[in-house]
């Protein structure tokens, strides 16, 4: 699992079927790289979450048809910059 | 499997209902300089040198094939010199 920030909401009328209605936000690491992870949870724009990958993702969505390779899977309570980027 | 070393517990109140109530560390790999979140089912202390499985082996290790980590700590090392492990001993 990794330390990511949520960046931004994102929106995809058009998806595959088996992304279903689920949410999806712009999460970046400590490098700032963007990805696009799930969210199951309801994350604001700042928060860190701890993301889960791999096969482990669809499991986290609850549901494993899911086709996603990166979920939220929690939000942390007290994380700072300095500790995220060193 | 990686040999990581612990640097301390994240604390995460709002999470999914399938990561449960376990404690997940802060791990650091080896060779690198980016941190993990493991889920800990053995009881590290910060410093502690331990390995840990990744991929679906993580699923497993943490209890049942639908617990979502995918990175798991299995084991802590008894003895580790890092700064003999570099210099090839």
């Amino acid at each position: 699992m990794q330390i990511h920030r949520v960046v931004r909401d994102l929106v995809t009328s058009k998806r595959n079927f088996w992304l279903a209605s689920k949410s999806l936000r712009v999460v970046e690491d400590a490098g700032g790289n963007l990805e696009v992870a799930l969210d199951p949870i309801g994350t604001k724009p700042g928060d860190y979450v701890v993301t889960i990958g791999i096969s482990a993702a669809r499991i986290a969505a609850g549901n494993p048809k899911i086709t996603t390779d990166l979920t939220i899977g929690g939000i942390i309570d007290h994380w700072d910059e300095n500790r995220w980027r060193n | 499997m990686k040999i990581c070393q612990v640097e301390g517990t994240l604390v995460a109140t709002a999470r999914i209902s399938g990561l449960q109530n376990r404690r997940l560390l802060v791990v650091k790999e080896r060779g690198s300089s980016g941190k993990q979140v493991a889920v800990d089912p053995v009881g590290c202390k910060p410093g502690d040198w331990v390995i840990a499985v990744g991929s679906s082996a993580a699923r497993d290790a943490a209890g049942s094939k639908d617990y979502p980590s995918d990175l798991t700590i299995v084991g802590i090392i008894d003895y580790w010199d890092d700064a003999a492990a570099k210099a090839g001993a």
